[in-house]
């Protein structure tokens, strides 16, 4: 009895114990996290399996994970991807904490095998792994993790934003698809996300938080900071996820590596640069297809970005002050291109004023910002006319810009289709000046008068076998006050009579009037 | 045969008694259930199908592998130790049929749960199959539900030979008395010959004409056939893919299909599929490769390039993939039942498990046979090898050579790819692993039992 008494308050004591380490080690934890002296955080929101698995296996997790590497390394030799997001499921789990693991299995998924497949839709299915491992389960258990943020802002930069993979387009259009019904038709519709007023909105900002782990509100100060965006492009999404990475970053600044820092700003400000020169997607119906222009609304804070960036990476300047001046001239032409006269002035002011020294046209040593015009500029950025005087270029130049500018007219970008006609004309004008000098050659080597050209463009476009569809030639005849076009597409009813329209009921047809 | 087939049956009857056979029952059809809700496939029909061919068979190897051991050593050593073989042996029934008959036995079990496992398994494949959209149904049964033969080029190495000891005259005779050490000139040579069939300069092109057999018109007909190929390129270039131009058949006729251009990567197996039709009357195919990338592309002689086309059933392969699998296992009982003859359990067990880690650890010594070094992570000059390597680089060598007669066989690669295993293979698994090695496992094991007193109490 004395025995069994002893045993019953062992067992208490040894419960009691249990219970008062249970509170001690969460505010053990909770110290060490406060001190810094935390090398991996306690496992939180992990599955059970998860959780068990961690603990259970100590110290041989190592082992297991040193074996399903070599597994993975040996099956990808041998091509055999089958196997692949499982093994690295697997890898990631026994190494929650391990951040440089949840980056290499990603980057492995999005790059590395990704490009073994031919097929694009196969590809993308691999960079979408590649995506949600960091973003679904890597951030889960490692939330303020920079590395993984930077990661993640990494693929939607380089990988589906920039152009290395021949698969970038088929990337973007899916992701602008996946992206459509949450940013709508422009991809800036966040206000809707943040202020649901609709059951369909709530829906979709609950979508986009449980599934894209993106939240709205947090989405529109980045926009705020950095747009107008679009929301549908991979750019976006860049800027956010480094944004968001270098916010939760600020809880543990003691643990940050200050050149993280850096790279996450860098993949920002290049975001910012992509979305500029190509962050626009331009719907053309009739081609049923898509396009992607630049941003011009983002100017002012992409040129933000790169003065930022010069200021916080000293150590990098000299390469920052290339970009930020190329930079500059392309958003001079590109404001041209699109008949904001006076705002590609102001960006070329500031070449001037900031980079006064350094020629803008090849192979002009006297080519500085003072001694070339806007316009000049401009002309040159179309076929690098300068010092050029071939008519079969110039006219081909002349040509292109014409019809591009007649295609915009169609898609309705009125202000570059207003924007191309005019440097059509400049680029005209600055030939026809150049050839002045030789008067014997001009019947030779002039071009026609420019009002000719136009027209033969014009009306090569408007042409009902050879020009563009039947609904672009209405449009541009519309805008441009034409008559109408003679050649009516099959099925197009020509009379301007009312249309008789059948009842639609399955009643029996009457006579007239009953 | 009465008398083995007798002990064949207590076997049996122990297995059951002891619940062995219902439990490793339970756990096979737990581990095939089980494995393809917990496993991870890459999203694909594909991918789901490979995963579950490799991770549900694997499971089964090496579930049914453990247990054939732990029962073949506890078969024979319990009884020993136990003495109720003294009850068997003082009957008229000689050792070496007590012996065969514990074999049989317990391949007979693992005959019978390896027909309910795989029945679970390809019951499971039908059920996954068949609740895929007719695209992707289809598309398995021409890449992956199937019995796959494959065609390569005809071998060039004759060719390739001849070629390079032409060169190699030609140039000792312009360069009389030189000394040079002639085989690794001949090596050098031979490389060279060898990427003239190989290499495909920028803007040339390259034909492989595979010869599918004169039956091709009658088996082949209107048979989509794949082709699987891989090539090397000298440089990465920034995309690191490079465009594929493919023309299958013959030019001068209406029988030619030019593929769309395709985006492929550099070391890496690609496989797709081409009309059906397109050989010729008398089978052979004619593929062309053109070379427009900036970049010589590299197509290795020996998985440059290969035909896949139909050749059987996905079931009759199913059932010869798990007959290898049954080989092995038969093996394994034959390793049991040798340590039991002339261990305890416990250290026949431990004796069988280190030989089957041995085994595992074959691509091990192939590597260190390879490297023709155990001490050093690199090459040795014959000034520098240790006498270590001296002796056991060879040892290795010819263990190596010995376990490749058994692990060359790959029936779960195979189903899982859609190759054929074909009836020749299964003949010489046969041949190799139950013949050859069993055999000598059972010589030896029927040896050392005959001669062991069983009357020696081992436990005592």
């Amino acid at each position: 009895m004395k025995s069994r008494a002893r045993k019953i308050v062992m067992l208490l004591l040894a419960a009691a114990l249990l219970f008062v380490s249970g509170r001690v080690e969460k505010s053990l934890n909770g110290d060490r996290d406060a001190l810094g002296i935390t090398i991996s955080l306690p496992l939180q929101d992990a599955p059970p399996v998860l959780a068990l698995m961690t603990q259970a296996l100590g110290g041989f997790r190592g082992l297991i994970s040193n074996f399903l590497w070599m597994r993975a390394n040996d099956l990808q030799i041998n091509d055999q991807f089958f196997e692949a997001a499982q093994l690295a499921d697997w890898i990631t789990d026994l190494e929650p904490h391990y951040s440089q693991v949840w980056v290499y299995q990603g980057w492995n998924e999005a790059y590395n095998i990704s490009v073994k497949f031919k097929d694009f839709g196969d590809r993308w299915r691999w960079v979408q792994n590649g995506i949600e491992l960091l973003r679904d389960r890597g951030l889960r258990y490692n939330p303020d993790d920079l590395l993984i943020y930077r990661e993640l802002g990494w693929f939607y930069q380089h990988k589906m934003g920039a152009d290395l993979d021949d698969a970038n387009t088929y990337y973007k259009t899916e992701w602008a698809q996946e992206m459509t019904p949450f940013f709508g038709p422009h991809g800036t519709n966040i206000d809707a996300l943040v202020n649901p007023r609709t059951s369909q909105d709530r829906t979709n900002a609950y979508i986009l938080e449980t599934k894209y782990k993106i939240d709205p509100v947090f989405a529109q100060k980045v926009n705020d900071e950095w747009g107008p965006l679009d929301w549908r492009l991979p750019e976006a999404h860049a800027i956010y996820w480094g944004t968001l990475g270098l916010e939760k970053s600020k809880k543990h600044p003691d643990k940050v590596d200050p050149s993280l820092v850096i790279q996450v700003r860098r993949i920002i400000y290049q975001s910012m640069m992509q979305a500029f020169e190509h962050g626009q997607i331009i719907d053309n119906p009739f081609a049923n297809s898509a396009e992607l222009g630049p941003n011009l609304a983002i100017i002012p804070k992409t040129n933000e970005a790169y003065e930022r960036s010069m200021q916080e990476d000293p150590g990098d300047a000299r390469n920052i002050e290339v970009a930020h001046r190329n930079f500059l001239l392309n958003a001079t032409y590109y404001l041209y291109e699109a008949n904001h006269i006076a705002q590609a002035q102001k960006w070329y002011d500031k070449v001037r004023q900031e980079y006064p020294d350094k020629t803008i046209l090849q192979n002009d040593v006297n080519s500085f910002p003072r001694n070339v015009s806007l316009d000049e500029y401009c002309v040159y950025r179309v076929q690098g006319v300068a010092t050029d005087t071939s008519r079969a270029d110039t006219t081909a130049a002349i040509e292109g810009l014409l019809a591009s500018s007649y295609e915009y007219l169609a898609i309705g970008q009125d202000d570059r289709y207003a924007g191309l006609g005019l440097l059509a004309r400049k680029v005209w004008e600055t030939y026809m000046h150049k050839i002045r000098g030789f008067q014997n050659d001009v019947g030779r080597t002039g071009l026609p008068p420019f009002s000719d050209m136009n027209k033969l463009v014009l009306s090569g476009l408007l042409d009902p076998v050879n020009g563009l569809p039947y609904g672009a030639r209405a449009v541009i005849r519309s805008q441009l006050r034409l008559p109408g076009d003679a050649t009516m597409p099959y099925g197009v009813i020509s009379t301007n009579s009312v249309v008789t329209t059948h009842p639609s009921t399955n009643a029996p047809a009457g006579p007239a009037g009953q | 045969m009465q008398k083995i087939l007798a002990i064949s049956g207590l076997t049996w009857k122990a297995a059951l008694r002891f619940r062995l056979f219902a439990v490793i029952a339970v756990l096979l059809v737990l581990a095939v259930v089980g494995l393809p809700l917990i496993v991870k496939d890459d999203g694909t029909a594909r991918g789901l199908v490979q995963i579950i061919i490799t991770y549900t068979l694997s499971a089964v190897t090496a579930l049914l592998g453990f247990s054939t051991l732990w029962l073949s050593c506890g078969a024979l050593a319990r009884d020993i130790e136990e003495c109720q073989i003294q009850v068997v042996a003082t009957k008229p029934i000689a050792r070496w049929q007590i012996w065969l008959g514990k074999w049989l036995g317990i391949a007979s079990l693992n005959a019978a749960l390896l027909v309910l496992a795989g029945a679970c398994i390809y019951g499971l494949l039908a059920w996954r199959a068949a609740k895929l959209p007719l695209v992707e149904r289809t598309q398995l049964r021409q890449e992956l539900l199937v019995a796959r033969g494959s065609a390569k080029e005809a071998d060039n190495s004759a060719a390739i030979d001849a070629d390079t000891e032409k060169i190699l005259q030609d140039r000792l005779k312009q360069n009389p008395g030189i000394a040079a050490d002639l085989n690794e000139v001949r090596t050098q040579i031979k490389e060279q010959v060898k990427s003239d069939y190989q290499l495909v300069p920028p803007d040339y092109d390259r034909q492989w004409n595979i010869d599918l057999g004169s039956v091709a018109k009658d088996n082949l007909r209107d048979k989509p056939l794949q082709l699987r190929i891989k090539f090397e390129s000298a440089d990465h270039n920034p995309n690191g893919t490079y465009v594929g131009l493919w023309e299958i058949g013959n030019p001068e006729t209406t029988n030619f299909f030019k593929l769309p251009p395709m985006s492929l990567a550099p070391d890496t197996f690609h496989e797709f599929t081409i009309p059906p039709n397109l050989f010729s009357e008398k089978g052979m195919l004619t593929i062309v490769f053109i070379n427009e990338n900036n970049m010589s592309l590299l197509f290795p002689l020996e998985d440059g390039m290969e035909v896949l086309f139909p050749q059987g059933s996905f079931t009759v392969n199913f059932i010869r993939a798990l007959g290898i699998i049954f080989c092995w296992l038969v093996l394994l009982a034959a390793i049991g039942l040798m340590a039991a003859s002339f261990l305890s359990f416990p250290v026949a067990a431990f004796f069988s498990l280190t030989m089957l880690a041995v085994a595992f650890s074959s691509s091990t010594l192939a590597e260190t046979v390879d490297l023709g070094s155990v001490t050093t992570g690199s090459t040795p000059t014959a000034a520098t090898r240790s006498i270590t390597d001296t002796v056991f680089i060879p040892i290795y060598r010819e263990m190596v050579n010995v376990l490749n007669l058994v692990e060359n066989f790959s029936p779960i690669d195979a189903l899982s790819t859609g190759r054929s295993v074909p009836w020749s293979e299964l003949a010489a698994a046969f041949g190799q692993i139950v013949v050859l090695f069993g055999g000598a496992f059972a010589l030896i094991g029927i040896a050392l039992f005959s001669r062991r007193e069983l009357a020696a109490a081992q436990n005592q």
